[in-house]
C-alpha cells in the first residue's frame, strides 16, 4: 500500500540554499502509470478531487487512490474562481459547514506547507435597499449565534475600512450599510489546488492527468449496461484504460450531469457560465472584500495590484465559456457606481468558468442510488471556500461508508424528500 | 452575445431574451407522487451537446418558443417551435 | 543631448508645433506626432521603468502599443502606454514602479537576490510563523506594479454607440485597408478599424514605394466610403460577430465602446515581432527591429549610435539600411539564418555596452537590434472558437477552421509582396462583402414581420481566393543563454525551465505557476517564446505541447468606456414631484422612489386612524386581463376559487410557485364579464406577468386571455380611515353609489373621480380602516391626488408614506411576500390555510401544498414582546429557551402608535406557533428577551369592523 515520500520541504531556507546552489526543485508531484485496479477512483483533479484524495490518505490510510482529470489539474472553477473565503451563511448547517472550511484554510500553510497567501483581510457585502440590510442582519443573527464574527456596519465605518466606495446617500444604489465579516478573504486558488496535489501525492495517491472519463462502469442496476438505481459501481473506462473500483467519486464541476448520468444517475442541476475579470495592476489601495448582492458584483485586489471582479452566473444554461461583452458592461458600470475613481483603470482579461448550480444554492454530496457512486457536486458559485471540508468530510464518507453529520443536509435524497436546505432563503450573489 | 431566432422579430440578441430551460411535461396534480413531481420540479438532464430550450421574447414580442441549441459550441440548429411548460421552481 | 535625427522622409512629428511636457518632474520638449516615449528618448533618456520584479531598468523594446516596459502615469491615469499615446502640451508623466526614483531605485537591491526569486518563490516560503503572512503581504503588496489611481477621478463622458455594419475590417495595414475598399465597392457598409493612429500598417515605416501605395489606397477608402477608426481597437468577438471596438480618438467621448454586429468580421491585424531570449535581452538598448525602424522613419529618433544586428528576416534587413541611413554604425550583422546568434548583452548601469556574439567574439555597442521572427496575435481568432495551428516551417501560428463569418488577411493569414497582401486584401473584402450579403437575406426571411425578402436566398459564396503563400523562417525563441521571456512579469527562460522541471509543465499549469503572459500585454510578446521553451525543457515539439487560449478583449479597455452612461433609471409615479415638494423623505424601494415619511409616520398613522389619510400606491403591479377565459387563469395561478367571482367583487388571493412556495399575492376584482384587474406586489409585477403568459402559451394555448401591464398607466392612490367615505363622497361622480350597502367591502366599481373618467375603485383595506383604493388614468394622478387633499382638508386629511402604511399593515397583521415569507416559505406557512383549496381540481403548486400541510410546516405568527417598549429589529432570532436553537426569527417588527407597544410578526416552527407560547427573542445587542405568540395575526381590530363599515 503505502509507498509514502517525502517531498522537498519548502521554506526560506530551502529557497536560499538552492538560489546559492542554482539547483532546480524536484517534481511537485509524480507523473505515474495508470493501475488496472484501485480502491477508490476519484473524478475530477480540482480542489474538491485533490482533497478528498488528500484526506482519504492522511486521515483514514486509504492510499490506493487515483485522482483523473480530462485536463490538467486545477483546471477547471478551482483555476477560474476569485479566491474568496467566508463562512458568513444564512443558515446554521451553512455556517458550521463553511466554517469547518475556514478553519482548515487558515492551518494550511503549514498543513500542507505551501504558502497559500491566505489573506484574512475582511470581507464586506453591502446593502443598497432596507431588504437587502434585513437580510444582513438576518445573516449576522444567525453569524453569532454560531460564534462567527459578523456584524451589520453603516456608510461611515464602511468609509473607513474601504475609502474607495462612495458612501454618499444620493447615488442610483445608496450604501446603506455592510455585512462585515473580518475572517473572510482571499487566498491563491492555484497553491490550494498544488498543496493538496503534492500533499496527496507524497501520500502515495496517484495523480492522472490528462485522462478523461469516458463512461462509468456499473452492474445490476435498472437500466442500460447495468446502470441506475439499485446497481453498483465496478469501475471506470478513461481515455487511457479501464480501471476497476469499488468507489467511484464525482467530484467535478460543470461536469457533474455528464459524469452522473454515465452512472444512471440524474441530478437537479444546470450549468451556468460564471464570468470574471481582472484589470491592469495599479498600487493597492482597495483593502478588503466588496461584495454587492444588487449589483451583481465582488471585487478584491490581489497583492499584485489586479483587480479582481466576478459577476452572479450567466442566465442561460451552457458550457461554452467565450464569455459576453454585457458582463464586462455590466460590472463596469457596478464597478463605478460603487468606485467612481476608477474609470480610467482599464480591464484587462475576462475569462469563465462553469458552475452547477442547484434549486436552492446548496450542493449535492454524498451516496447515489447508485452502490459505491458518491457525489461532491452541485457547487454553484461557492466550491472554493468549501473545498477542504468538503474533501475532508467526503473522505470520511468513503473511509465509514456513512453520510458525516456535516454533509448530511446535503444529500441527493433531499430532492425527492423536498427538505431543501434553507440557504434558498436569501438567495443572492452569494460570494 | 448570442443572436436568438424569436418566430415572430426575428434574430434578436439573446438579452431581450428570457432563458426558460429545459421544456418538461407537468404531472397531473391530482394523481402525481412526490418522487415524480419533484423529479418534474427539480431534476435535468442538463445535457452537453444539443439539446431543445425555452426561449421568452420577454422584451418583444413576448412569444414562448422552443429552441434547439448545442450548449457546447452555442450554436443554433432548426426554426424555432412554439414553447412547452418549463415548469421547476419558476 | 538630442537623438532627434534631421527631417526624415515619412515622418509623424510635426516639427513646426512644439510641445512641452514633464518627465519625473523635468520639463522636456517633443513635437506634436511625438508618442511620449519617442518623446523622451528624443530628450536623450532611455529608462522609461523599472521591472516589476527585480527593479531592473528597462527600455523601449518594440515601440508601439505592446511595448511592455514603457507604462507610465499622466496626471491621474495609471498605465499610460508611452511608446503608443500622443504627447500633449503639458503632460506631467513620470515613471511607475519606482522608488524614490527611476535612477536610484532602492528596490534595485531585490535585483542582487534575484536567484532566490525563482517564479513561485512565494509559494515555498512565508508559512512561518502563520501570523506573520499580514506583514509579509504588506511588503510584498508595495512591489505591486503599475501606476497610482486617483480616488477623485470622475467618470469622464463616455458614450456608447450600437453599429450594425455588414463588414469590419480588424486592422488597417495594406491587407485590411484593400479588403475594406473592395467590400465596400461591393455594396457593404465597411467599418476599418486601426489600432495604430494611423492606417498604413507596415507601409508607414516603410519605403518611399510604400508611402506612395498607402496614399493610394488611404484616397481609395475614402472615396469607397469606408467608415475609418483610428487609435481604435476590435477588442472582443463575442458571439455571432458581436463585436466590441474601443475607440481612443473621439472628439468628446473619452474612450466610447462601439457595439457593433458585423455580419462579416476580416482579421487583418499583422504580425507583431517577436523578442528573442537570451543574457542580458532586458537591457535599455536591445530592441527588436520593427523598434528600432518605427523610431527612424516616423519619429526621427536615432535609438544608438553602435548597433549589432541579429537579423533571420527582411525586417532585420532592411533595418541595417535605416541605421546607417540615420547615421548610426551597424558595427556586426549576425545572420540568424545561418545559425550564428547572439549570447549575450553586456550592459553598463542602464544600457547595452557589448555584445557576445555565438561565435564568442565581444563587440562594443549600445544597440542591440533583433529579427528573430514574428507572432500571429489569433486573440479574435481564438474569441471566434478557432484554435490556431502552429507551422514550424514559418515559425508562426495560423488559423485553422473559424467560422464562415470570420475571414483573415494579411501577416496573420500569410506571407507576400505588398502587391500580394493587398490582392488578398481586396479578394477578402470581395468574399466578405458577398457573404454578407446572405447573411442580410437570412435575417430578414427570418423576421416575420419585416418586409418581404426579394427573391430566393443567394448562394452562399464559397472562399476561392488565392491564398497567401508563407515564407520559410527559422524558428528562433532562445540562444544559448537565459534571458528574459515575459518582460512586465520579469519572468526568465530559467523560470520556464525550473518549472517545467517541478512539474507544472503544461501550458497552463505553467503559466499560472510563474505568470508569463498573465501581464499587461497579455502575451502578445511572450506566449510563443513560453510554448517554444516548455517544448524545449520537455523534449517536444510546439504542436505537441499546445498554445494557451487568448481571451478578450485584445487591449485594455478603460472602465468608463465599457460603463458608459450608466442608463439604469428609477420609476416615479405622476405624484413624486408633489411628494418631494412637500416634505417627503424619499427612499429606493425596488425600482421605484418612493416617499417615507412627510416627516412624523407615527402621526400620519394616528391621523389615518383618526380620521382620513390618503397615500400612493402607484408601484402595486396591475395587470389588465381579458377575455372569456380569464377566471380559469385566475384559477390556475391563484390558490383559491375564481370561476364564482360577480362583476363588481374583488378577491383576494396567494400564488405559488410550482414547489409550492409563496409567489406573490395581492387583489383582483372583475370589473366586467370578461374583464379584471389583477394586482402584484411591486417587485413581483414583472414575474408575475411572465408567469401568466408561461401558463397562457405553453400549458393552456386554448384559453382566451389577453394580459396587458398597466402598472404605471395608473395611479394609484389609498384612501383609508372612517372618515374616507366621506371625502370619497365629494369627489365620485353620479356613476358610483359609495352608501355601504350599495358598495360594500371587498367590491369594485368603475366611474368619475374628480371629473376624472373610467377610474376604478376598490373598497380593500390593508390598514385595517375603511378604505378604497382608486386606480386613476395617470396623466390625472396629480390632479386627483391635490383634488382629495383640497376636498378633504375640513376632514383632517393627510398624506401618509410607505413607513405609516409599514405599520398599519403590521398592526393588521397583513404579511408581505418576501419579507415575512422567504424563499422557502411554502403557502401554508402564512397560515391563509382557507384559501388553499384543495378540492379545486388543479393549481401552480398544488401537490406540494398539500403534502406540506401534511407536515409541520412553519408559521408566521403575531409576536407581542413583553416588554411593550422594547421594539425588537427584523431579523432577530428566536430561541429555544436556555440554548441556541433558532426555532424562528422576527420578519416584522414596529412600534404601534395605535396600540402603544411594540407589535411583530415572525416565522416559528409549529412547536412554537400555539397561541399563547412564550417565545425567547434575542435582541442584536445579545440580550435575551420575552414575548408572547397571539391569537390572531391582527395586532388590532382582528374583527375587522372597522374596514368593514
Amino acid at each position: 500500500m503505502g509507498k509514502h515520500r517525502t517531498p522537498a520541504r519548502y521554506s526560506a531556507a530551502g529557497l536560499a540554499w538552492r538560489g546559492l546552489r542554482r539547483k532546480n526543485w524536484p517534481r511537485v508531484w509524480r507523473e505515474p502509470e495508470l493501475k488496472s485496479a484501485y480502491d477508490v477512483v476519484i473524478i475530477g483533479g480540482g480542489i474538491h478531487g485533490l482533497a478528498t484524495a488528500y484526506y482519504l490518505a492522511a486521515n483514514h490510510g486509504i492510499t490506493n487512490v487515483a485522482v483523473v482529470d480530462k485536463a490538467y489539474l486545477g483546471s477547471g472553477g478551482s483555476g477560474r474562481n476569485t479566491a474568496i473565503v467566508r463562512s458568513n451563511y444564512l443558515t446554521p448547517e451553512g455556517v458550521a459547514f463553511y466554517d469547518r472550511s475556514l478553519d482548515l484554510y487558515n492551518t494550511m500553510s503549514t498543513d500542507l506547507n505551501i504558502n497559500v497567501m491566505f489573506s484574512a483581510r475582511g470581507h464586506m457585502t453591502l446593502a443598497h435597499t432596507d431588504s437587502a440590510l434585513r437580510t444582513m442582519n438576518w445573516r449576522a443573527e444567525v453569524n453569532k449565534l454560531q460564534s462567527i464574527d459578523s456584524s451589520v456596519i453603516g456608510p461611515d465605518e464602511i468609509k473607513k475600512l474601504s475609502p474607495s466606495l462612495d458612501t454618499s446617500p444620493n447615488t442610483r444604489y445608496p450604501i446603506l450599510g455592510a455585512l462585515y465579516h473580518p475572517p473572510g478573504g482571499t487566498i491563491r486558488h492555484d497553491a490550494v489546488v498544488w498543496g493538496y496535489a503534492r500533499a496527496a501525492d507524497a501520500h502515495g495517491v496517484d495523480l492522472h492527468q490528462k485522462t478523461e472519463v469516458l463512461d462509468i462502469l456499473c452492474e445490476g442496476g435498472d437500466g442500460p449496461d447495468g446502470k441506475g438505481p439499485g446497481g453498483k459501481v465496478t469501475g471506470v473506462r478513461t481515455s487511457r484504460g479501464d480501471i476497476h473500483a469499488p468507489v467511484v467519486v464525482n467530484c467535478t464541476a460543470g461536469w457533474a450531469s455528464t459524469i452522473a448520468a454515465m452512472a444512471g444517475v440524474r441530478l437537479p442541476i444546470t450549468t451556468h457560465p460564471l464570468q470574471a475579470a481582472v484589470t491592469e495592476p495599479v498600487k493597492t489601495f482597495l483593502p478588503t472584500v466588496i461584495v454587492s448582492g444588487s449589483l451583481h458584483v465582488y471585487v478584491s485586489q490581489t497583492d499584485r495590484g489586479e483587480l479582481v471582479f466576478g459577476a452572479s452566473v450567466d442566465p442561460v444554461a451552457t458550457y461554452d465559456m467565450k464569455g459576453t461583452l454585457e458582463f464586462t458592461e455590466e460590472l463596469a458600470g457596478h464597478v463605478l457606481e460603487l468606485m467612481p475613481g476608477l474609470s480610467k483603470m482599464r480591464l484587462m482579461r475576462q475569462w469563465a468558468g462553469l458552475c452547477d448550480m442547484t434549486p436552492d444554492y446548496s450542493p449535492v454530496m454524498g451516496p447515489t442510488p447508485v452502490d459505491g457512486f458518491l457525489v461532491d457536486v452541485g457547487w454553484g458559485t461557492y466550491g472554493f471556500k468549501a473545498g477542504p471540508v468538503s474533501g475532508e468530510q467526503m473522505a470520511a464518507c468513503v473511509a465509514h461508508n456513512a453520510t458525516p453529520e456535516l454533509i448530511a443536509p446535503f444529500v441527493l435524497s433531499r430532492f425527492t424528500d423536498g427538505t431543501l436546505v434553507g440557504e434558498k432563503g436569501a438567495a443572492a450573489v452569494g460570494h | 452575445m448570442l443572436l436568438v431566432p424569436c418566430p415572430h422579430c426575428g434574430p434578436r440578441n439573446a438579452s431581450d431574451m428570457s432563458y426558460g430551460g429545459e421544456p418538461h411535461s407537468r404531472p397531473d396534480p391530482n394523481t402525481t407522487s412526490p418522487e415524480e413531481w419533484r423529479t418534474y420540479l427539480y431534476l435535468r438532464d442538463n445535457k452537453s451537446g444539443w439539446i431543445t430550450e425555452n426561449w421568452y421574447c420577454s422584451s418583444g414580442c413576448r412569444k414562448h418558443f422552443k429552441l434547439e441549441r448545442h450548449t457546447l459550441t452555442g450554436e443554433l440548429r432548426n426554426p424555432p417551435l412554439p414553447g412547452n411548460k418549463t415548469g421547476g421552481h419558476k | 543631448m538630442t537623438t532627434r535625427l534631421p527631417v526624415q522622409p515619412n515622418e509623424v512629428i510635426d516639427r513646426s508645433k512644439p510641445l512641452t511636457f514633464t518627465w519625473n518632474g523635468k520639463k522636456m520638449r517633443g513635437f506634436e506626432g511625438d508618442t511620449i516615449v519617442s518623446a523622451i528618448l528624443a530628450n536623450g533618456e532611455h529608462v522609461i521603468s523599472r521591472s516589476m520584479k527585480y527593479h531592473r531598468p528597462r527600455g523601449v523594446l518594440t515601440a508601439d502599443f505592446w511595448d511592455p516596459n514603457t507604462s507610465v502615469q499622466v496626471g491621474d491615469e495609471p498605465n499610460v502606454r508611452a511608446a503608443h499615446r500622443h504627447l500633449v502640451s503639458g503632460m506631467a508623466v513620470s515613471a511607475q514602479n519606482v522608488w524614490p526614483s527611476l535612477k536610484y531605485d532602492a528596490k534595485a537591491a531585490s535585483g542582487l537576490v534575484g536567484r532566490f526569486l525563482t517564479a513561485g518563490f512565494y509559494y515555498k516560503t512565508f508559512m512561518k510563523p502563520a501570523k506573520m503572512w499580514p506583514t509579509y503581504e504588506r511588503v510584498l503588496a508595495r512591489f505591486a506594479p503599475g501606476g497610482k489611481v486617483d480616488l477623485d477621478t470622475p467618470h469622464g463622458y463616455h458614450d456608447k454607440r450600437y453599429a450594425h455594419p455588414d463588414v469590419v475590417v480588424a486592422g488597417g495595414g495594406p491587407a485590411g485597408i484593400a479588403a475594406a475598399i473592395e467590400a465596400a465597392r461591393a455594396g457593404a457598409s465597411v467599418i476599418l478599424v486601426e489600432h495604430e493612429h494611423a492606417l498604413g500598417g507596415h507601409l508607414r515605416w516603410g519605403s518611399n514605394d510604400d508611402g506612395d501605395a498607402l496614399a493610394g489606397l488611404l484616397a481609395e477608402a475614402e472615396s469607397a466610403g469606408v467608415e475609418i477608426l483610428t487609435d481604435s481597437t476590435v477588442t472582443g468577438r463575442y458571439e455571432d460577430n458581436w463585436l466590441a471596438i474601443a475607440q481612443r480618438n473621439h472628439p468628446v467621448a473619452v474612450e466610447r465602446l462601439i457595439k457593433a454586429r458585423a455580419k462579416v468580421l476580416v482579421v487583418a491585424p499583422g504580425l507583431i515581432e517577436r523578442p528573442y531570449v537570451f543574457a542580458g535581452n532586458d537591457l535599455p538598448g536591445v530592441m527588436t527591429s520593427g523598434a528600432v525602424r518605427r523610431l527612424i522613419t516616423m519619429y526621427a529618433i536615432k535609438p544608438g549610435t553602435r548597433a549589432v544586428v541579429l537579423t533571420a528576416n527582411e525586417s532585420g534587413d532592411t533595418a541595417i539600411d535605416e541605421l546607417e541611413g540615420a547615421g548610426i554604425e551597424v558595427v556586426k550583422v549576425i545572420d540568424a539564418r545561418t545559425g550564428a546568434s547572439v549570447t549575450k548583452a553586456i550592459g553598463s548601469k542602464s544600457r547595452v555596452k557589448a555584445v557576445t556574439c555565438s561565435d564568442d567574439s565581444i563587440v562594443d555597442a549600445d544597440l542591440l537590434v533583433t529579427a528573430t521572427g514574428w507572432t500571429a496575435p489569433t486573440s479574435l481568432l481564438n474569441m471566434s472558437g478557432d484554435r490556431p495551428v502552429y507551422d514550424p516551417s514559418v515559425a508562426r501560428f495560423f488559423a485553422d477552421s473559424p467560422p464562415d463569418n470570420v475571414l483573415t488577411t494579411g501577416g496573420i493569414a500569410g506571407d507576400g509582396t505588398r502587391h500580394e497582401l493587398i490582392a488578398h486584401g481586396r479578394s477578402t473584402g470581395a468574399l466578405a462583402a458577398s457573404r454578407a450579403v446572405v447573411a442580410r437575406h437570412r435575417i430578414q426571411a427570418a423576421t416575420a414581420r419585416a418586409v418581404a425578402v426579394d427573391g430566393s436566398e443567394p448562394t452562399y459564396p464559397d472562399d476561392t481566393r488565392t491564398p497567401l503563400g508563407r515564407d520559410p523562417h527559422p524558428e528562433l525563441f532562445r540562444s544559448t543563454s537565459h534571458g528574459m521571456v515575459d518582460f512586465s512579469e520579469d519572468i526568465s527562460s530559467k523560470d520556464i525551465f525550473g518549472a517545467a522541471a517541478e512539474g507544472f509543465d503544461s501550458v497552463e499549469l505553467l503559466k499560472r505557476f510563474t505568470t508569463a503572459t498573465m501581464g499587461p500585454s497579455q502575451g502578445k510578446l511572450e506566449t510563443v517564446n513560453t510554448v517554444a521553451l516548455l517544448a524545449e525543457a520537455r523534449g517536444e515539439t510546439i504542436s505537441e505541447v499546445g498554445t494557451t487560449v487568448w481571451r478578450p478583449p485584445y487591449a485594455p479597455i478603460a472602465l468608463g468606456a465599457l460603463a458608459g452612461r450608466v442608463f439604469e433609471p428609477v420609476r416615479l409615479s405622476s405624484i413624486q414631484p408633489w411628494h418631494e415638494a412637500n416634505g417627503s423623505t424619499p427612499i429606493l424601494a425596488g425600482q421605484w422612489v418612493r416617499p417615507e415619511h412627510y416627516g412624523d409616520p407615527q402621526q400620519e398613522v394616528r391621523n389615518t386612524r383618526a380620521n382620513v389619510g390618503i397615500t400612493d400606491v402607484t408601484p402595486l403591479g396591475k395587470l389588465d386581463l381579458q377575455g372569456p377565459d380569464v377566471a380559469k387563469l385566475l384559477s390556475q395561478l391563484y390558490t383559491n376559487k375564481w370561476m364564482q367571482l360577480a362583476v363588481g367583487s374583488v378577491r383576494y388571493g396567494i400564488m405559488c410557485a410550482e414547489d409550492g412556495v409563496v409567489l406573490d399575492d395581492g387583489v383582483t376584482g372583475r370589473l366586467g364579464d370578461d374583464h379584471y384587474l389583477m394586482t402584484t406586489t411591486s417587485s413581483g409585477a414583472g414575474g408575475v406577468w411572465n408567469w401568466i403568459e408561461n401558463w397562457l402559451q405553453t400549458e393552456h394555448p386554448e384559453w382566451q386571455v389577453h394580459v396587458t401591464p398597466v402598472t404605471t398607466g395608473l395611479t394609484s392612490i389609498n384612501v383609508a380611515g372612517p372618515r374616507s367615505r366621506e371625502l370619497m363622497s365629494r369627489l365620485v361622480g353620479d356613476d358610483i353609489d359609495l352608501d355601504p350597502d350599495a358598495f360594500r367591502y371587498m367590491q369594485v366599481r368603475t366611474g368619475t373621480i374628480a371629473g376624472v373618467k373610467d377610474c376604478v375603485v376598490w373598497r380593500i383595506g390593508f390598514t385595517g380602516e375603511l378604505s378604497f383604493e382608486i386606480h386613476v388614468p395617470s396623466g390625472h394622478g396629480l390632479h386627483v391626488w391635490k383634488t382629495l387633499l383640497e376636498q378633504g382638508e375640513s376632514l383632517g386629511v393627510a398624506p401618509f408614506g410607505l413607513e405609516a402604511q409599514r405599520i398599519m399593515r403590521l398592526e393588521k397583521g397583513h404579511f408581505i411576500v418576501g419579507q415575512d415569507t422567504d424563499g422557502l416559505s411554502k403557502a401554508p406557512t402564512t397560515g391563509m390555510i382557507g384559501l388553499l383549496k384543495l378540492d379545486k381540481d388543479d393549481w401552480a403548486g398544488k401537490p406540494e401544498v398539500t403534502w406540506a400541510l401534511e407536515g409541520d410546516y412553519p408559521r408566521i405568527v403575531a409576536i407581542q414582546p413583553t416588554d411593550p417598549s422594547i421594539v425588537p429589529e427584523e431579523a432577530c432570532q428566536i430561541l429555544r429557551d436556555g440554548t441556541k436553537e433558532i426555532v424562528g426569527r422576527i420578519t416584522s417588527s414596529r412600534f404601534s402608535p395605535t396600540l402603544d407597544r411594540a407589535v411583530c410578526l415572525g416565522q416559528v416552527t409549529a412547536e412554537f406557533a400555539d397561541p399563547g407560547t412564550t417565545l425567547t427573542v434575542q435582541l442584536v445587542n445579545g440580550e435575551r428577551i420575552t414575548a408572547r405568540v397571539m391569537e390572531h395575526h391582527a395586532h388590532f381590530d382582528p374583527e375587522g369592523e372597522r374596514l368593514r363599515g
